[in-house]
């Protein structure tokens, strides 16, 4: 998951080029067309139908679930393993800390990001190449080893096991920075002179000016902070320990090791895999163009 | 870029005082969260690794003290537990690093190679089916995953049709190789295999390949990344589109060819970036084995990550956990310099080449 | 040694058999109010977090306090992670197995002499929650394994009151006997805690004073025993019947029999109430009758900062009725002489877990000796296929190193 970034910040670049379609089609070609299609029909069951029968689980019993597990339609219908998640489980807690979070770093990390990528991209002032380059130092370091760290430093801040502490953390990206200057090095400067000499400050020709111009990177960089930290689980689990804090990672991963002699319960893990996918799946469908549109772009171009 | 903002500059110089004022305070916080979040925390940890810290009040406290290398010396040269477990988390990596890059690496091109066949309709469906499993959390794959593989589950129930009576995945710790040797009769080492090698394994244990419950986890990071890097491949080949064709309709060449000869050479600068992410990201996995508990399957899914988190959080070995999270961030920092240093060198060659063949 | 300490509490159980009056709970005179108190407990189950949520919540209410519980998924780690972030809970479960190195490391106050009850707790107990020399935190409770009987698949078996087993050949026959396509004869969890067992009933330990003794012929022929029942296919651990633990494989009548501790009733009554099984003594090995004692006490943070509530809030939970009422939820015998009288006589279905007192043992729980266990059940996944001396000789190597670092 950690890949998503590169896949991102390399389709933003990628050069867009246009190629014909072949009208005509031979006998072997329809053959092979044929052949394609069927590969990819078969690949494409592959990757769906793990989440259907998994859908389809949530809504049978303990015992079905674990018995006829292939089985598309539940014999017997029951929201059971919902009505827990609603009733014993926190899950609106779960989900609502998840939200909360989720918004707030999302926001934090556009705006500082797009502050700083701005910063590096445009404006001049001692160091500036000093800490562009330590950003881009910064941006190899692997997030897995720093949840010792990360752990480390907000128990010394006092900081460990509030939402300051699971929030702060994560409000800017090294990542993002690189993004955002890469996106103003691309857009031509002649807009901000003509502000810059009608007198405008810096801060206002940034927000009213600069940042509508950068829409597109904006909402890349939007997708991924929010899909990021919905999608979040070492941090929050070396920044908390509460169970008010659990998100929604945390809280299902908790389900999943299960407190003793609760045993497997597919249906409400299930049920709970499916509910915490939802934001992210609508995101990924409203914002589908966006995500991998670099392809699609070369096509109609 | 650089020429343009310093024109810039030498005209507008009433405003470069307030421009040096604002372009600090822009990059304030970024920098500070950077430094209080990422910079200093590494500093504290490089110090707990080197004492011996138990997790009792702070690490700066000072009752702690230095001991030097015996934190690092206890996982990787002294003999005993913590060495074993250490060997054994880096072998399950290893295996899964060798089984994942490659594998995800050519099925996320064979994706890719099928979804931008120009004729084909619904293509749109096929690629977002792909990368879906891309979008999800680890812990909801998780979930699914364990469902599937469990042992009267999905998977089982359909290779259960061809006859096969599949094992029992996310529990069963036997190796892969050693399970195909057991076949041929050899189930025990004999030799210099059954001694003590490196990082405190013996060789037949090294050799013992990824453990069912491992194989599960390859299979759950393809379904992942395929996906991802199904898109970087694709970028790649609608940008060299047309060239492929050209090229081909000037040799003549047959699709198999024009894929081997043509297609796989042009690739080759993505190959390489997807190859070389692939392998700085197989390093890191971790989520899936918290999720699953860590210690299941006799050991065998626990990996330099999670073991780094185990033997802080769990055992309160704090010196010996930040260890072995600095060894992996060396390991993984070499790999990431190797990368940029080999994409630098290639670069301004392939530029250089295609500017000499236009 | 610590036989012989068990046997002294069967004794005491035995003699005041008859007193089942309660003693009244023990009311601490000017306790803080207004403190928000957190208890992390390890549960077996919902009955047990309920139990303790409503005693808590009881004591809450008369002392103006409140009490949240918070029942971990994974108790060690939640522990540790609390500690190292200067936030631990104000009262935990110290599992047996850790006590040792959590004393040793510094992490617990040594409170349990302060406590008005303190003499009333089992010298067996005491000793086992003692650090240098220390009563540190009061037992919580206290359980042995038995041997859990499905009488439904007993009868379909044709067996009878005559079959109950009493020695390993007898359990190997009524194991193969129970097994059938659908049910396994025999479940236990595949760690130490259960396999030590056997070891213990050939006569076989792990640690004889300072000096490691796992790698013994006792302990061999232990592992073999159990090698022959899982090749007979009538053993089969939780994991291959896709249960959490024994007592779920039971309940969903996987399993015909588990080796499971008192515990196990809470959870049956709570989940599986239909299924209808008795508790009998473990069968004894070829060195004897031999069976494990588990205790949890309750762990206090060192210098905390609720101590005065806290303390107050134990005295209650460890006070004779209210432990009889945690017997009562979920089946754990209790931690006091008297209370413990008392439960043998209140619960005759529970005379089984009683009876084992007179040959229990507590499992080897040194500072250090965590890590070491924790490999062995690990390696235990393999005890179908591997050599059981191979799986002996690296616990041996693993408690030696462990031993003199613990006494170095």
């Amino acid at each position: 998951m950690t890949t998503v970034t590169p896949s991102l910040a390399g389709a933003e670049d990628a050069p867009k080029r246009s190629f014909r379609r072949r009208k005509v089609l031979g006998g072997r070609a329809r053959t092979a067309m044929l052949l394609s299609y069927l590969i990819l029909i078969g690949l494409a069951l592959i990757y769906i139908y793990p989440f259907i029968i998994s859908i389809s689980a949530s809504f049978k019993t303990d015992a079905e679930a674990t018995q006829d597990a292939l089985g598309l339609i539940p014999q017997t219908i029951t929201f059971a393993a919902y009505e827990r998640l609603f009733g014993d489980v926190p899950f609106p807690l779960w989900a609502g800390n998840t939200l909360l979070i989720s918004t707030v770093v999302t926001v934090g990390r556009v705006f500082f990001d797009s502050l700083a990528g701005y910063a590096l991209s445009r404006l001049r002032f001692r160091g500036r190449t000093a800490v562009f380059v330590a950003f881009i130092a910064i941006l190899s370091v692997p997030g897995v080893v720093l949840l010792i760290p990360r752990f480390l430093i907000l128990q010394q801040l006092g900081l460990y096991d509030t939402y300051g502490g699971m929030i702060i953390p994560l409000l800017s990206t090294a990542a993002g920075v690189f993004i955002m200057k890469q996106f103003f090095d691309s857009i031509p400067v002649s807009i901000e002179e003509a502000a810059r000499i009608d007198g405008a400050g810096t801060f206002r020709m940034f927000w009213t000016i600069v940042l509508p111009m950068a829409r597109p990177a904006l909402v890349t960089l939007f997708i991924l902070s929010f899909q990021g930290s919905w999608n979040e689980l070492g941090h929050f689990i070396v920044s908390r320990q509460s169970p008010e804090l659990n998100t929604l990672t945390t809280g299902v991963a908790s389900l999943v090791s299960g407190q003793l002699g609760s045993g497997n319960q597919f249906p409400l893990q299930l049920a709970a895999a499916v509910l915490m996918t939802i934001p992210v799946a609508i995101l990924f469908f409203i914002f589908q163009k966006r995500i991998m549109n670099t392809t699609e772009g070369g096509e109609k171009g | 870029m650089a020429n343009t903002a310093a024109v810039r500059t030498r005209r507008g110089g009433g405003i470069r005082r307030g421009e040096a004022r604002a372009g600090w305070l822009f990059v304030a916080p970024a920098v500070v969260i950077t430094l209080v979040f990422l910079v200093i925390p590494i500093m504290l940890a490089l110090w707990v690794s080197f004492s011996d810290w138990n997790g009792f009040q702070s690490p700066l406290n000072p009752r702690v003290n230095f001991v030097g290398l015996e934190n690092y010396a206890a996982i990787t040269v002294d003999s005993g537990l913590d060495q074993k477990n250490f060997g054994i988390s880096v072998r399950n990596n290893l295996y899964y690093v060798l089984f994942v890059v490659p594998l995800q690496t050519i099925i996320a091109l064979l994706l890719a190679v099928q979804v931008n066949r120009a004729v084909l309709r619904g293509r749109g469906y096929f690629r977002t089916a792909f990368y879906f499993p891309s979008v999800t959390s680890t812990v909801a794959i998780v979930i699914v995953f364990q469902f599937l593989f469990t042992a009267s589950g999905a998977v089982n129930a359909v290779i259960g049709a061809f006859g096969i009576d599949g094992p029992d995945w996310f529990n069963d710790s036997t190796g892969v190789f050693h399970g195909l040797l057991s076949v041929v009769g050899i189930t025990q080492p004999s030799g210099l295999l059954a001694e003590p090698g490196f990082l405190g394994i013996s060789g037949w244990e090294w050799l013992a390949g990824p453990s069912v419950a491992m194989s599960s986890l390859i299979m759950l990071a393809i379904f992942t990344t395929s996906g991802t890097f199904m898109l970087l491949f694709l970028a790649a080949l609608q940008s060299i589109g047309a060239e492929i064709d050209e090229a081909a309709l000037m040799d003549g060449a047959g699709p198999a060819r024009k894929f081997f000869s043509i297609t796989i050479p042009m690739l080759r600068p993505t190959l390489f970036t997807v190859l070389t992410l692939g392998l700085i990201g197989s390093w890191q996995v971790f989520d899936q084995i918290y999720v699953l508990g860590g210690t299941s399957a006799g050991g065998t899914i626990s990996t330099p990550a999670y073991l780094a988190y185990r033997s802080s959080f769990v055992d309160l070995e704090w010196g010996q956990g930040a260890a072995i999270a600095f060894i992996l961030f060396i390991f993984i920092i070499v790999l990431t310099l190797l990368q940029r240093w080999a994409l630098a060198e290639r670069g301004p060659r392939r530029a250089r080449k295609k500017a000499g063949l236009l | 040694m610590r036989t012989s300490q068990w046997s002294a509490v069967a004794l005491a159980a035995g003699l005041v058999v008859t007193l089942a009056a309660c003693a009244p709970a023990e009311e601490g005179g000017d306790v803080q109010t207004g403190q928000d108190l957190t208890i992390l407990i390890g549960s077996s189950g919902e009955a047990e977090t309920t139990a303790v949520q409503a005693a808590a919540d009881a004591w809450a209410t008369e002392t103006g306090n409140t009490v949240e519980v918070i029942a971990a998924s994974d108790l060690v780690q939640q522990l540790g992670q609390g500690f190292s972030g200067n936030n631990p809970p104000d009262l935990f479960y110290m599992p047996w197995d850790q006590f040792q190195t959590y004393a040793a490391q510094g992490f617990l106050e040594p409170y349990a002499d302060d406590l008005a009850n303190t003499a009333d707790f089992l010298p067996a107990l005491r000793d086992q929650f003692s650090y240098d020399g220390q009563f540190y935190c009061a037992p919580k409770d206290f359980s042995t394994l038995g041997l859990q009987i499905n009488l439904d698949a007993w009868e379909a078996a044709g067996l009878t009151d005559a079959d109950i087993p009493t020695d390993w050949d007898q359990l190997a026959t009524v194991a193969a006997a129970l097994t059938t396509p659908d049910q396994v004869g025999l479940s236990m969890g595949r760690e130490y805690a259960r396999v030590g067992v056997f070891m213990n009933q050939a006569g076989g330990t792990l640690v004889d004073g300072a000096t490691a003794v796992a790698d013994s012929a006792e302990n061999a022929e232990a592992l073999d025993y159990l090698q022959g029942l899982i090749a007979d296919g009538s053993l089969k651990f939780p994991q291959e019947l896709e249960a959490g633990w024994g007592g779920e494989a039971f309940g969903l009548g996987k399993a015909a029999m588990v080796i499971e501790g008192p515990w196990i009733n809470g959870a049956m009554r709570n989940d599986f109430p239909d299924r209808k099984f008795i508790s009998v003594e473990l069968p004894a090995g070829p060195g004897g009758p031999s069976t494990f004692a588990f205790s949890n006490c309750w762990g206090m943070p060192v210098g905390s900062e609720t101590r005065d509530a806290t303390l107050d809030l134990i005295e209650f939970l460890t006070s004779d009725e209210q432990q009889l009422a945690f017997a009562e939820a979920f089946g754990v015998i209790p931690s006091t002489e008297s209370g413990s009288a008392a439960y043998a006589a209140q619960f005759p279905e529970n005379a089984a877990f009683v009876a084992g007192v007179a040959s229990a043992v507590s499992p080897v729980a040194f500072s250090g000796a965590a890590a070491a266990l924790a490999d062995f059940n690990t390696q235990l996944e393999q005890i179908g296929s591997a050599d059981p001396s191979a799986l002996l000789n690296s616990l041996q190597v693993n408690l030696q190193a462990a031993l003199d670092e613990a006494n170095g």
